[in-house]
């Protein structure tokens, strides 16, 4: 039984730390420049087949085909700022309508390039960390753990103590203030978008060969998403990675003891607990929700 | 001439803001614009630090035409704008919301030099300075919007009703402020709705009326005139 809970326990964290990843991307879009990106599944989806096409097709190094994955999707995060969001920056309602067309021009393109069958990736390793019989690890999870440990480090450091970080910040608290101090809004907008678009591509691309690989793979993605930031409080960042770790170990514990259909629901639940006990979601301010 | 209006008028949509005003700043004065609520004292401020445009009319400032340029090159140009209410950085802590107006600046050292020189002046600041801002009283976030204007190592002060919801003996100090900072040379445009502390702190004054330039002169004469006395000074 503990070990159950323990290999559990393992489950969860792998699932929380892309799940983080993806969340605090979207949450930083959010926060900085106050559009909901739809497309955010797809650009997890993007990160995905950019390792099917760098290191399963072209034999690649893994970590070289998730890096440029990165910078791939982060590119593309550059490019629907300035296309999508900054035209229609007064118009966070038409933002988001055009992501939504933006989502489904990019599942085509993901059709039109590899097919609808699902993709598989060979994972980059075969070892596993045995705790004991019944609780292992395998490596490529691993991975996805530390990675998301790193770049959730490297993100926080960002913020805290960089002038681009503060001014991140400061952008999202109060654009025009920020403005005083010479911050412009499309710079830090291209960050937020760069970082946040790159954070759902990196885990997208780090989990290719631990999940099927299909153009529709953004979806649950995107959902689950949505539930983790709207419980977080939807413009913390703190807030999205601690309604990551909850709802997956959530998720996960329903799912093994249960089945993944009542996980859902349990999932489903938390968010409508959240919305009614404290609408502003954990770590929320009143402001942004 | 440091700073200067010339002609100009603003509205919002059909809703005219200011009508052809014009003013001059001159280097290392204290230039006040008073009126009542408003009156258009804002707007004029606005539009000096870019984040109005004009409909007509023209601005330099330093020899140089700033009204098309955007609110975040205006900065560079030299002038920091400490807004009405005050606009800190709520969930960034005393430290950030200093570090936040050096924004432009590369100079490592001299930021880290004129850090410390805005916990000197403000010792209240350096006792808070990781606390978030939104935790402050009113009169410490007044203190630490002029720090952070400052911290751009601006020409030129525009300061919005920084009296605005502060006690009295706050007022003191930020009045204490100012004064300091013009003697050290800094040119301040104070917006105000306290005429009396307004026309007690500047050299010249200019006097709104529902967008119009009604009077101006230098402040010790406007505080003897008439009019202001009666609508301005409550007398």
């Amino acid at each position: 039984m503990v070990e159950l809970l323990a290999q559990t326990c393992l489950n969860a964290l792998y699932a929380a730390s892309y799940m983080s990843l993806v969340a605090v991307g979207l949450v930083l879009i959010f926060g900085v420049m106050g559009v909901i990106n739809f497309a955010h599944g797809e650009l997890f989806m993007l990160g995905a087949y950019a390792v099917v096409a760098l290191y399963a097709d072209l034999q690649l190094p893994f970590l070289f085909a998730v890096s440029a994955g990165l910078v791939f999707v982060g590119v593309v995060g550059l490019g629907m700022e300035r296309a999508l969001f900054r035209p229609l920056r007064n118009n966070p309602l038409g933002g988001l309508v055009a992501s939504i067309g933006f989502l489904m021009i990019l599942q085509a393109l993901a059709v039109m390039g590899f097919g609808v069958r699902m993709e598989h990736v060979p994972p980059v390793t075969q070892e596993v960390i045995t705790f004991s019989e019944k609780v292992h690890l395998a490596m490529p999870r691993l991975f996805v753990i530390i990675a998301a440990v790193i770049l959730l480090t490297a993100l926080w450091a960002f913020l805290t103590k960089t002038r681009f970080g503060w001014a991140l910040r400061a952008s999202a608290q109060d654009p025009e203030a920020a403005a005083l101090q010479g911050i412009s809004i499309n710079q830090t907008s291209r960050i937020a978008m760069f970082i946040g678009a790159g954070l759902a591509g990196v885990a997208g691309a780090l989990t290719a060969p631990l999940v099927s690989v299909n153009p529709h793979m953004g979806h649950s993605v995107i959902v689950t998403a949505f539930i983790v930031i709207i419980v977080g409080g939807v413009g913390s960042l703190e807030g999205a990675v601690v309604a990551a770790v909850a709802y997956s170990l959530v998720h996960t514990f329903v799912t093994t003891f249960y089945d993944g259909v009542i996980a859902d629901i349990v999932g489903l639940s938390l968010m409508l607990l959240v919305l009614i006990v404290k609408p502003t979601g954990l770590f929320g301010t009143a402001d942004r929700a | 001439m440091l700073l200067e209006m010339r002609n100009a008028s603003i509205s919002y949509g059909k809703v005219s803001a200011i009508r052809n005003i014009s003013m001059r700043v001159p280097e290392g004065a204290i230039v006040t614009i008073i009126g009542a609520n408003g009156a258009g004292k804002s707007t004029t401020l606005r539009a000096f630090s870019g984040l109005e445009p004009l409909q007509a009319g023209e601005i330099h400032f330093n020899g140089k035409r700033i009204d098309r340029l955007p609110a975040h090159k205006i900065v560079g140009e030299g002038i920091a704008h400490v807004p009405e209410g005050r606009r800190i950085f709520p969930d960034l802590t005393v430290e950030e919301n200093l570090r936040t107006g050096a924004f432009l600046r590369r100079d490592k050292t001299g930021i880290e030099t004129d850090l410390e020189a805005a916990f000197a002046r403000f010792p209240r600041l350096r006792e808070r300075r990781r606390q978030l801002a939104k935790t402050m009283s009113g009169g410490e976030q007044q203190m630490l919007v002029i720090g952070r204007a400052l911290m751009a190592k601006p020409k030129m002060l525009l300061m919005d009703e920084p009296s605005m919801g502060l006690a009295p003996i706050i007022v003191e100090e930020i009045a204490g402020i100012i004064e300091e900072l013009n003697a050290q040379g800094m040119t301040v445009v104070l917006v105000e709705q306290n005429a009396q502390l307004a026309l007690d702190l500047a050299n010249y004054a200019y006097v709104l009326e529902t967008g119009d330039m009604a009077l101006e002169g230098p402040a010790g004469e406007l505080h003897d005139n008439e009019h202001v006395r009666a609508a301005y000074l409550g007398v």
